[in-house]
């Protein structure tokens, strides 16, 4: 999967850990407003 | 992730909600919250972390590394209408650059709501280019209207 400039960022669900719970969120559930999405290599490491 | 956080209040002061994701479980998210980020940043991290044990967010956007089994050091930067409009992958080893997310999230919000065009190196109080000065009027004269030094 390839994702370019101007396609619409494909939906995802996904366990998140937020403010001292486990919850489930799904991408489409942020629409309207800008979504900044950070993937990062792993948990103990520096931005 | 922890310079993220500094900066939450900055994205959410400019509407946008921050999500980071990586191979971790939720649990160790909230190891790390609890023993590290939260000692970093007042309050840690307050955005959602997001677990992808398998990768299978990481590949959809194309940044899942099956050799290492890792999602990428990247950012994607998604409209209110479910457009991604900027992104940026970064070799892991590599830190990435805050203000330049928040720059271009900036830039980015400028355009949807002026239709300005953003030159280079653009932040908030610099001159842009107008609508009135699109290609076709300004070919060959961007020189009188936009200097190099505006780029830093």
């Amino acid at each position: 999967m390839e994702i370019r400039i101007g396609d619409e960022a494909p939906d995802f669900e996904g366990q998140a850990y937020h403010q001292g719970k486990i919850k489930t969120l799904r991408l489409s559930q942020y629409r309207k407003k800008w979504i900044v999405l950070f993937f990062y290599p792993g948990d103990f490491t520096y931005v | 992730m922890a310079a993220v956080a500094v900066k939450y209040p900055a994205f959410q002061e400019l509407g946008a909600e921050v999500l980071a994701v990586s191979v971790d479980s939720v649990n160790t998210h909230q190891e790390w919250q609890e023993r590290e980020l939260s000692r970093m940043v007042k309050g840690g991290a307050r955005y959602p972390m997001i677990s992808d044990p398998e990768g299978k967010i990481g590949r959809l956007f194309g940044v899942y590394d099956a050799k290492t089994g890792l999602d990428l050091r990247s950012h994607f930067l998604i409209d209110p209408q479910g457009i991604v409009q900027a992104m940026e992958i970064v070799s892991a080893p590599i830190g990435r650059n805050i203000s330049e997310v928040l720059r271009q999230l900036r830039a980015l919000q400028r355009y949807a709501a002026t239709g300005d065009y953003i030159p280079c190196g653009w932040e908030p109080g610099k001159p842009t280019l107008t609508k009135s000065s699109d290609a076709s009027s300004t070919s060959g004269k961007v020189w009188e209207i936009w200097k190099p030094r505006n780029a830093f």
